[in-house]
């Protein structure tokens, strides 16, 4: 074994130490998540917001550094702040008896930490339509750059378990790519016909569908925590469960042949075809509908708006760890399918 | 206490667990979860490998 074969192991294993101690380690930005009371009525009312992640104010700073503003429509109202501790924020406001909506968006503008935003945070009722009075209008202060150092993206309802995207993306990163190097021994088996691919690419899938499985079983557990339910009849989602299941069928149809040339070759058959749908239903399908799941745009992972620089910077680490963890995994399976046939045919 | 009552104590607990702490709880699951893939994973392959260490030693078993 030259030094080469053990050092991206290792290199691996190290990429992935990195993204555990950087992913746990790494502080959330700041992001309001709780409004009360949530009912309001036109006259002097006292507001709290609770927000988690980092502290967006300190015990000492002065309440005239911050601003509240609450948004009816298009209209600001302006708050008193009474009290601030690092993750709330109280303030007396006067809700006058016409509004141009019931529906109160919060923005409070930190010296620090940027401007923390809850949609629809209050609602007022009893409250006419109309414009606001303009001894509430407040004027918006200018908005200061975050200086939060590295940090995770606030993103409302993900909360903190946005650091799932660096173990459930890529699970599926991972199985993507070992059935790539499945498909290329599958096609290399039917111009050759040589067992030796036909072991490569037995090897391949059946590392590749332990990923696929722990992809789907994270992903559901996510799932679970974010949108509510174990599993959503999604385009993105059913296209991931019927990849594996079909990557399953190849499992299944080894297992049903008695291993000879024609029985590899009908297996490198089934591959090549697992692999172009595995390409159309999570690559291709899920751009072209409507998806709870993100990634509309660019990567059917992630947003490029949800990944900013702080994730990206061990999100890459993790999908290279991963990587070369899983095909670590391919090559254990290689040798053992080789020793097999080795005793099989002696 | 009925077993229909324990398990939604069981069941609120576990929703508490996930949602506290602004969900971080989820990725520790979501951890463990890849943790215990990974552990039957190895099982596997090392039940396989047992199977092939007793063929090379007994040919004709």
């Amino acid at each position: 074994m030259n030094s080469w074969n053990s050092l991206w192991k290792w290199g691996g294993v190290a990429l992935l130490a990195y993204v555990i101690l950087r992913g746990f380690s790494t502080p959330l930005q700041p992001g309001f998540v709780q409004a009360s009371p949530s009912r309001l009525a036109p006259g002097i009312a006292t507001i709290a917001l609770d927000a988690i992640g980092q502290p967006f104010a300190t015990a000492t700073d002065a309440h005239e550094a911050f601003t509240l503003i609450l948004r009816s429509g298009e209209g600001l109202i302006q708050t008193e702040l009474t009290g601030l501790t690092p993750h709330r924020v109280e303030a007396k406001v006067a809700i006058p008896a016409t509004l141009p909506s019931p529906a109160l968006d919060a923005f409070l503008f930190t010296p620090e930490a940027g401007t923390l935003f809850l949609g629809n945070a209050f609602f007022v009722e009893d409250a006419a339509n109309g414009s606001l009075p303009a001894e509430v209008v407040a004027a918006p202060p200018a908005e200061q750059e975050p200086q939060l150092g590295f940090s995770f993206p606030f993103q409302p309802n993900i909360l903190e378990s946005v650091r799932n995207l660096l173990w459930h993306v890529p699970m599926w990163f991972a199985m993507f790519f070992v059935m790539g190097i499945g498909f290329v021994a599958s096609l290399a088996q039917l111009r050759t016909g040589k067992v030796n691919w036909d072991h490569r690419a037995e090897a391949a899938v059946r590392t590749g569908l332990v990923f696929g499985l722990l992809g789907l079983a994270t992903g559901s557990l996510w799932a679970r925590w974010t949108w509510g339910a174990w599993w959503v009849s999604d385009p993105q989602l059913n296209g991931a469960l019927v990849t594996v299941l079909l990557y399953s069928g190849y499992m299944v149809l080894r297992a049903a042949m008695v291993e000879d040339e024609r029985a590899g070759r009908i297996a490198a058959v089934y591959n090549v075809f697992a692999f172009v749908m595995l390409v159309i239903l999570l690559m291709v399908l899920p751009r072209y509908t409507e998806s709870l799941h993100p990634g509309k745009d660019g990567n059917p992972g992630f947003n490029s708006y949800d990944l900013d620089n702080s994730l990206r910077a061990v999100f890459y680490p993790a999908v290279i760890g991963w990587g070369a963890l899983c095909y670590w995994m391919y090559t254990l399976r290689l040798r053992m399918n080789r020793l097999e046939h080795h005793l099989l045919t002696r | 206490m009925n077993v229909k009552s324990m398990a939604s104590i069981l069941t609120s607990a576990l929703e508490g667990f996930f949602f506290g702490s602004g969900k971080a709880h989820v990725v520790t699951g979501v951890a463990l979860v890849i943790l215990a893939g990974l552990a039957i994973s190895l099982w596997r392959m090392d039940r396989r490998l047992s199977r092939l260490e007793s063929e090379q030693n007994d040919p004709n078993a």
